[in-house]
């Protein structure tokens, strides 16, 4: 059996994350099925598809006939999601591997191709709700609700221009960042600022990253190392690094916040992690734009939707009566696979030769990222015109966003005029733009100590020979009787004059 | 923004449209009962709506006398999530399906004798493409199309032209037409549109098995098709059929100014018109112009 | 030695019982030119050497008149009657040696390309073509170079592709500068404060056209030294045009420059002062009055159905967030002055409308080589001969007044010039798609026919080819499509069972894909996409290829040259024929040079080729044993 080692990337990262009994507990309910289908690579579908009939093990070898010869690294990616999200059981026998599909599973998929799902409720009906919004105003609220969280994230380290953005998300966002010390006043202890910076500089990469990973669901861009930044060690930090996982993986599904408050939740309230996932999942196949009565829901269920609701991924409304809930497309969104990049958006950036940028986006939340790394000159109702300087980029590397994940995101987000043409960035630009990043890599840094006026030049030869064999000989003028030494072995170096000395 | 097949989405989103063979002279013959090869196909149906939330589904059924659209899982009725799963999506197809039956059965009042019963297979075929030319057209981003072709009737010689016409117009828009033929005989069309346009062709030996054929070649997206082995057919049949009595024929004549068909010399071309040399007496020279065929 | 002419008197008689017309016969190695000595009679010729084929002449002693008849390819003659023999002896002499050394040429090129005049473009297309195709250039070395097809024959077949080469080319034109005219730099010589501009006709035109004013005021300052209809038309012009010139060119030129240095230096009180002074070099200084009311124009031209509330949103400049973020240096202006101020935008708006409008003007002058380099200078003179430039002013009014005739002759028609202005502007390599992007089609590739080849030996095992198959069918119409609806409703009724089939069916299935994936795998290669070709050794396959497609363009060329009209196809056959016996030992020889065990699979795709040659062969036979039957006639391969 290959080794899984689990890293949260994504929503279905979170739930392959999962223990074995709770994942089996989930595969129960048949949206959850559904959802997971959608969200394997299409070759794994594919595999699925082919098993659901089937009730003995299938020897791997007999999936691997079918493949052609650049195929091999996509059947492991596939089989490891399979075993991973248990959908797949490994059976090892007379030292060949065979493949079962998981029978909860199987059973479920089953009957959802024969009758489909039946919602646990249903849309209460025209003559109760009166009118509803209609789906031009669902998606103008989920994004307002959900771009003012993100300016608000943004923005909050930068000026102290907080509006009051009092809702339960900015509480949590707030009990999240005071946890460690909720003994103490809710101010912004020394920790807590670190974190803010450490906020800040994740926004700053979020945006990129999330549109670097989207790409290939076979392939994973993101580079482990870039995301540790500073030296966060406290607990949060991994709450935070999912949450962080989880934009990256859809800047749209819009999900993190959720995650990281699974997670406070999860703790704080022990509401059942499983149970969640299960009704985000649930949720994702009602109708948007349906209302759908608040009775239906469970006690947690209840909580929880007040909070998805500040994240505009439901709308709530009160009648005379009762009152209801209306999903909108970004709750149906959730389910869409999520590695696939069908939701991707249009792009909007003209990058031209001489450095100028084009963006054709009214969202403040675009001006912000771009503002990263470059300068932003001017803008026009939907149109924010800026340049790409040395020193807006040197701004944006401080900030430890890499050349390459400018580049990325330009090529990205490339507008589809210039998208068609390759490369979708003028190649003056890109170069120019990683020749930058270099020249800060030009010179490195090692703390050093300068040693002079050796007495005698065996005294000189000896100490040469001492920090050469300690590997911290940086430099000597043998002439002159001059040498660099590195700052670590300063203290055996001195050790050693000394002895020398006497 | 003009669209193009290039922007695509970029992974396994597919456009499927299925051509339904509602042939009731073929299914009166057929050891696959057509109850139980409707279950299946409707299960297939499911799956590919399932796969992914962008997938789409569009079914025409390909009558004894006419075509029809009976299933499109875009249109409005079916958008919504509940409405477009089984119950709701099995019986507005299985009613838009007899309601084809019932037209279909008024406008063959007279019985055919000793034609052969083919299946409009050149209408379903054409409406097919200018379905996907639609979509292709209709907006920025669109899914991969392919028509997939359900087909147990026997190839109608008739419609050789037409067929034909369509194959390469479905090759020249890049969209693969997938065949699976559940008749005893093979279909020499099904196997050129799917060689020509770089689709997949199978017989099912099996038929009781149709829906683990569906699933196993045909719901393979185009995506995962370059690193997927496909079945291939042994030898593809290239017979053409002639322009004059509609027979398929293995050797024949070529009118060399619009390359028609015949079967028997002609003093005029009855395409273009073009007039043709006489015939010559020796038996030799028919051999030679047939020869001529395959080579130019 | 000849000389290269002759004339002499004669009468041209076009039957023998016209009386003739007298005129002059000359005749030259090109040509035979017969004017008659009445300009108004009709029997003027003028008859290129190359289309006679021959002549004949009456005796001296005989009883007729001194009459040399030509005739041409077309059967037809030229009767000429001398008035003496010693005349007709010349011209005969003339003729006779004329139609020898036209013989020896036009004969040469008959052996190796008949009629072939290629242009150097061509030739160096079709060398491309070869280069760039590897198979083609195999084929032309093979059969070409040989002598078995001649270099039209093998390009005859072609000739699409010479097409589509040739259709590439760019049908872009070349339009105006975008540099300003402003950007032309005075060269200053340092010691003395002497400016030298220089004047290109290129400049000239574009200063025209930017600047109506200049344009109006050449026309009617500068001396008229054109004839008269151009005058004539000039009067009619919409422009007053002053009638009594006052100025050289070189003043006209010096002035302008004055004007243009002195807006240059943004000096308006002193560009006010010499205006004021100089009333010509006033109308360099002032606001162009003809922009400003074609501006006018314009404007009553835009669309009304344009929505202007857009535009009044647009100021978004007293936002503090929106604008373009300046250097706080601001311009005062001063009124009084305004006049002789221009500014830079109205300059670079002008110059980019011109630019857009391209210049069409150009071209009606292109044919005029002006090659002047007028040099005008603030304090020097130098001698300018600029008729060109007269001209090329007077063209540019000339499509002035068509555009503006056009414009006012029709109301509608000025939106169209917009349409075809916007459409005209389209500038070609940056256009997108407008269709669809089709993929080619492609279905002649060779390999198609060998894989159906290979698919009907193998079939021969299996099922028969078999025709269509009848479905047997006792019911009537009316049954079968009440079973099918019945079956329809019972699922309606029942809904779906599950499972829809049975799991060990689906197993079989699978093993049974799985297997015949396997075994093709084994068979036919591991790409789906190989055939049996690729099964073979490199060196074969491609050998075999190669003779499939000689063998191709052999036979391509003896079938149409069927029917055999002239001995030219006669001995085209002939060659084609011979390559083509060629062909078989090669055969034979690949076949065994192949491995025992795939000899079976060489020998079914050699097969299809033995058979297209075989037949062609055949028929060769039966059409030489024919004409050797009928060997009186000419020969003629088809009846």
């Amino acid at each position: 059996m290959p080794q899984v080692k689990i890293i949260a990337k994504n929503f279905m990262d979170m739930v392959a994350s999962l223990p074995a009994i709770k994942l089996d507990l989930l595969y129960r309910n048949q949206f959850i099925c559904e959802a997971i289908l959608r969200s394997l690579p299409p070759l794994a579908k594919k595999y699925v598809l082919q098993m659901l009939y089937i009730d003995i093990p299938i020897t791997s070898k007999s999936l691997q006939e079918w493949l052609l010869a650049d195929g091999s690294s996509k059947h492991k990616v596939a089989i490891d999601r399979l075993i991973q999200l248990r959908v797949f059981e490994v059976i090892d026998r007379k030292k060949e591997t065979t493949y079962k599909l998981n029978s909860t599973f199987q059973t479920n998929l089953r009957k959802h191709m024969i009758s489909g799902g039946i919602l646990p409720r249903e849309p209460i009906p025209q003559s109760v709700t009166a009118r509803l919004p209609t789906s031009e105003e669902l998606d103008a609220y989920a994004h307002e609700q959900w771009e003012c969280f993100l300016l608000q994230l943004i923005s909050s380290g930068q000026a102290k221009k907080s509006t009051s953005f009092s809702s339960s998300m900015m509480r949590i966002f707030q009990r999240g960042l005071l946890r460690q010390r909720d003994k103490e006043a809710p101010r912004l202890t020394e920790s807590g600022f670190q974190f803010l910076v450490c906020i800040m500089k994740l926004m700053a990469l979020l945006p990129l990253f999330c549109v670097c990973g989207l790409m290939d669901p076979y392939t994973d861009k993101l580079n482990e190392g870039k995301i540790e930044i500073g030296s966060l060690s406290w607990p949060l930090y991994l709450n935070w690094k999912t949450l962080m996982q989880l934009f990256f993986c859809h800047f749209v599904a819009r999900l993190f916040i959720l995650c990281s408050d699974f997670h406070v939740l999860v703790q704080e309230q022990g509401v059942d992690q499983a149970d969640l996932i299960a009704f985000l999942l649930e949720l994702s196949f009602h109708t948007p734009g349906e209302a759908y009565s608040l009775d239906t829901l469970t006690d947690d269920q209840t909580t929880m939707i007040k909070d998805l609701a500040d994240l505009g991924l439901v709308k709530l409304q009160k009648g005379r009566k009762e009152s209801w809930f209306i999903p909108t497309k970004l709750a149906t969104n959730l389910s869409v696979s999520l590695t696939d990049s069908s939701s991707r958006k249009q792009g909007f950036v003209v990058v031209e030769t001489n450095f100028r940028m084009y963006a054709y986006s009214s969202s403040k939340l675009h001006c912000e990222i771009l503002r990263l790394f470059a300068r932003v000159e001017y803008q026009l109702p939907n149109l924010i015109v800026g340049a790409i300087t040395k020193e807006s980029l040197y701004n944006a590397f401080e900030n430890g966003i890499t050349a390459e994940q400018i580049v990325t995101f330009l090529q990205q987000n490339a507008h589809p005029r210039v998208a068609e043409k390759i490369p979708s960035v003028p190649e003056n630009v890109t170069d120019q733009i990683r020749l930058w990043e270099t020249d800060l890599n030009r010179v490195e840094m090692t703390p050093a100590h300068f040693y002079d006026e050796f007495p005698s030049r065996d005294v000189f030869e000896a100490a040469s020979d001492f920090a050469r064999m300690h590997n911290g000989l940086l430099w000597e003028d043998a002439k002159k009787m001059r040498m660099v030494v590195m700052a670590e072995i300063h203290m055996l170096m001195r050790e050693h004059l000394r002895g020398q000395n006497k | 923004m003009a669209s193009a097949p290039s922007k695509l989405y970029a992974d396994d989103v597919s456009l499927v449209v299925v051509l339904l063979d509602t042939n009731p002279f073929f299914w009166s013959s057929s050891s696959l009962s057509f109850s139980q090869f409707l279950s299946h196909v409707l299960a297939f149906l499911n799956a590919i709506l399932t796969l992914n939330q962008l997938n789409q589904v569009v079914v025409i059924a390909t009558g004894y006398n006419s075509c029809d659209y009976v299933f499109d899982s875009s249109s409005d009725l079916n958008r919504s999530f509940e409405n477009g799963r089984m119950p709701v999506m099995c019986s507005s197809l299985l009613q838009k399906l007899e309601e084809f039956l019932i037209k279909d059965e008024q406008l063959s009042k007279e019985e055919p004798e000793g034609k052969i019963k083919s299946s409009l297979f050149s209408g379903s075929l054409s409406m097919a493409l200018c379905y996907i030319q639609r979509v292709f057209r209709s907006g920025a981003l669109h899914p991969h199309p392919r028509i997939l072709c359900l087909q147990g009737s026997p190839d109608g010689p008739e419609q050789y032209v037409a067929i034909m016409n369509a194959i390469f117009s479905a090759q020249r828009s890049s969209v693969p037409i997938d065949s699976c033929y559940l008749g005893s005989q093979n279909s020499a069309f099904l196997q050129q549109a799917s060689y020509i346009t770089g689709g997949v062709h199978h017989k099912p030996q099996n038929l009781d098995g149709l829906f683990q054929y569906l699933m196993t070649i045909f719901a393979t997206d185009l995506h995962s098709r370059s690193f997927i082995h496909l079945p291939k057919p042994v030898g593809v049949d290239f017979r053409a059929s002639c322009f004059c009595h509609k027979n398929t024929i293995d050797m024949g004549y070529i009118c060399s100014v619009c390359l028609s068909i015949f079967c028997k010399h002609h003093k005029k071309c009855s395409t273009c018109g073009s007039v043709f040399g006489q015939a010559q007496s020796e038996a030799a020279s028919a051999s030679d112009k047939k020869r001529k065929t395959p080579e130019t | 030695m000849a000389s290269a002419h002759v004339t002499k008197r004669a009468k041209y008689k076009t039957t023998i019982k016209d009386p003739g017309t007298p005129g002059t016969l000359r005749m030259t190695f090109e040509k035979i030119l017969f004017v008659p000595h009445n300009p108004k009679s009709a029997g003027k010729l003028d008859v290129e050497f190359r289309y006679i084929k021959g002549q004949k002449h009456t005796k001296e002693g005989s009883n007729k008149p001194p009459w040399l008849n030509l005739t041409n390819n077309q059967n037809g003659s030229f009767i000429f009657e001398f008035e003496n023999y010693s005349d007709l002896q010349e011209c005969r002499d003339f003729v006779g040696k004329v139609l020898a050394k036209g013989g020896e040429v036009s004969e040469k090129p008959t052996v190796a390309y008949p009629d072939e005049q290629l242009s150097a473009a061509e030739m160096e297309l079709r060398i491309k073509l070869l280069q760039e195709d590897s198979e083609l250039q195999k084929l032309h070395k093979q059969f070409v170079l040989s002598g078995v097809l001649t270099e039209t024959e093998f390009w005859a077949t072609r000739k699409k592709l010479l097409d589509r080469e040739a259709s590439k080319k760019t049908k872009q034109r070349l339009g105006f500068k975008s540099a300003m005219i402003s950007d032309i730099k005075p060269s200053t010589d340092g010691r003395t404060n002497k400016v030298t501009f220089n004047l290109t006709p290129e400049v000239i035109l574009q200063i025209f056209a930017e600047k109506p004013a200049v344009h109006r005021a050449f026309l009617s300052y500068v001396p008229n030294k054109v004839p008269g209809a151009l005058k004539q038309f000039f009067s009619s012009s919409s422009w007053p045009v002053n009638n009594d010139p006052i100025m050289s060119e070189r003043t006209f030129w010096t002035k302008y420059f004055r004007a243009e240095y002195l807006h240059s230096t943004k000096n308006s009180i002193a560009a006010a002062a010499e205006a004021a002074e100089d009333e010509e070099l006033a109308v360099f200084l002032k606001q162009d009055d003809i922009l400003a009311s074609e501006a006018r124009n314009k404007i009553r031209r835009v669309d009304p159905t344009l929505d202007m509330e857009a535009d009044e949103g647009d100021d978004y400049t007293h936002l503090p967030d929106h604008g373009i973020f300046r250097e706080g240096n601001k311009e005062m202006t001063e009124s009084q002055n305004e006049l002789y101020k221009r500014s830079l935008s109205q300059d670079i708006n002008r110059h980019a409308a011109v630019v857009l409008e391209g210049r069409a003007v150009v071209f009606l002058f292109e044919n005029i080589h002006v090659s002047l380099d007028c040099i005008c200078s603030m304090n020097l003179n130098v001698d300018v001969e600029l008729e060109d430039t007269k001209a090329v002013a007077e063209a540019l009014a000339q499509s002035k007044q068509k555009s503006s005739n056009k414009g006012e002759s029709d109301g509608d028609t000025s939106r169209e010039r917009l349409d075809r202005l916007s459409r005209m502007t389209e500038i070609e390599d940056l256009q997108g798609p407008n269709t669809l992007p089709l993929a080619p089609l492609c279905i002649k590739d060779p390999r198609d026919y060998f894989d159906s080849q290979q698919a009907n030996a193998l079939r021969t095992s299996g099922d028969a080819l078999g025709g269509i198959e009848q479905i047997k069918c006792g019911l009537s119409t009316q049954e079968v499509y009440g079973s099918l609806r019945e079956s329809i409703s019972s699922i309606k009724a029942m809904g779906l069972k599950e499972p829809i089939f049975k799991p060990e069916v689906a197993h079989q299935v699978f093993d049974a894909l799985t297997n015949s994936i396997s075994n093709t795998k084994y068979h036919i290669g591991k790409n789906p996409q190989e055939s049996v070709l690729d099964r073979l050794p490199r060196k074969t396959k491609e050998e075999l290829l190669h003779h499939w497609t000689a063998i191709l363009e052999l036979l391509k060329h003896f079938w149409a040259s069927y029917p055999i009209t002239t001995t030219y196809l006669y001995a085209k056959v002939n060659r084609l024929k011979d390559a083509m016996s060629n062909i078989y030992p090669q055969l034979e020889e690949i076949k065994g040079s192949v491995p025992s065990e795939l000899r079976h699979q060489v020998s079914l795709l050699v097969r299809p080729m033995h058979q297209a040659l075989d037949a062609a062969i055949q028929h060769y036979e039966a059409s030489m044993q024919k004409r050797s039957a009928q060997s009186g006639e000419r020969p003629n391969g088809y009846v």
